[in-house]
């Protein structure tokens, strides 16, 4: 994270920013409005909703993204203490969290192996190239902590970045629908895996579903954060060896 | 609210970005292989943890930013476009690791959840 924040800020262009930033904002709510028009249904998911018309936006005026980030780094910045406050319901929900430790620490192990692994061996069976397989390979993590382990195993951390919210949008589209598909009616289980393997956009949704489910998607999402940091790194390691 | 209430909430939201940046210090100080979010996350549970309880100005701030979770990905989501033209060769394989793992992983976890729960006798039906 550490090559964006104030310091590569230039402020001959902050006005621009600052309009790019309310617009996201604008563009936020709005999404927000039209999920509750919507009634709950996964495809009106608010980053993929409001982030269309503001792409729409800077390709008709051409407004590179680089500008349109002289904005959009405070959000991206905020999103750090944001995934710190996930200590607040996995310390709050410790109790019910504690209860289901070992179908946790399962789907964790699971579940994160799979996302990495799936995500990596698709990428280099269609021939995929290096670096781009090297970004692919967090993108199940939230992303601060993605764009992070992607600048270790010497991935592209804003490549990440953007893998990343594909993921949780595929997540929160596709979760319900799949976890009926196979039978999985516990919402223990459900928001789990959300959270596992589609991070905060998944959590986001769980949240929608049920308290229970949210939690849960939380809990995964931060375990995910914590378990893919500790292996990934070394997974790549003993492979690049 | 109170100018008291607004000055704790200033105060709870420099916390979450302390323990942040601390994180990234720590992991750059020890040469750590782990973002520094992720040691943030750890060291606001000890503090957590160890004060025994949340204090509600906290737990009010964590739980706003975590229901406004979705903005914070917008920008990142609006990078998508940025990134389209650079990684255009590869653009088969990308989605379909993005689509394929990403439903593999949803799968993989809530069954392997929904399986361990059943043989520990710890599904909710089985509760008493």
């Amino acid at each position: 994270m550490s090559d964006i924040g104030w310091k590569t800020v230039d402020w001959s262009v902050a006005g621009e920013g600052a309009l790019w930033l309310a617009l996201t904002l604008l563009a936020y709510l709005g999404a927000r409005w039209l999920q509750g028009k919507a009634k709950g249904n996964p495809l009106a998911n608010p980053v993929l909703i409001a982030a269309a018309p503001l792409i729409a936006l800077l390709v008709s005026t051409q407004t590179s993204y680089a500008d349109y980030s002289h904005g959009g780094w405070v959000l991206l910045w905020l999103l750090g203490p944001a995934t710190v406050g996930l200590a607040v319901p996995l310390y709050l929900n410790f109790t019910e969290v504690k209860s289901a430790l070992l179908p946790m620490i399962v789907a964790l192990l699971v579940g994160s192996v799979t996302a990495v692994l799936s995500a990596v061996l698709i990428g280099y069976a269609l021939g995929a190239d290096v670096e781009t397989i090297r970004s692919l390979a967090p993108k199940s993590v939230t992303t601060p902590i993605a764009m992070g382990i992607a600048k270790e195993i010497g991935g592209i951390p804003a490549l990440t970045a953007a893998f990343v919210i594909i993921t949780g949008g595929v997540g929160a589209i596709c979760g319900s629908a799949l976890f009926n598909l196979v039978g999985v009616t516990d919402r223990r289980a459900r928001g789990f895996a959300m959270g596992v393997a589609a991070h905060g956009m998944g959590t986001a949704r769980a949240f929608q579903v049920s308290l229970q489910a949210g939690t849960f998607s939380g809990v995964a999402m931060a375990l995910n954060g914590i378990a893919t940091a500790l292996f990934l790194p070394l997974l790549w390691l003993l492979f690049a060896n | 609210m109170t100018a008291r209430d607004a000055f704790l909430y200033a105060l709870s939201f420099l916390l979450l970005v302390a323990c942040n940046l601390a994180g990234g210090l720590i992991a750059t100080a020890l040469h750590l292989p782990v973002p520094g979010t992720v040691i943030g996350i750890l060291i606001l549970l000890a503090g957590l943890a160890a004060h025994g309880r949340v204090p509600q100005p906290i737990r009010r701030m964590a739980e706003f930013l975590l229901y406004h979770l979705n903005l914070f990905y917008i920008p990142a989501g609006v990078g998508v476009m940025a990134y389209v033209a650079l990684v255009r060769q590869d653009l088969l394989p990308i989605v379909a690791a993005l689509i394929g793992g990403t439903c593999l992983a949803l799968v993989a976890g809530a069954l392997a959840f929904h399986w361990t729960a059943k043989l520990t006798g710890n599904a909710p039906d089985d509760r008493p």
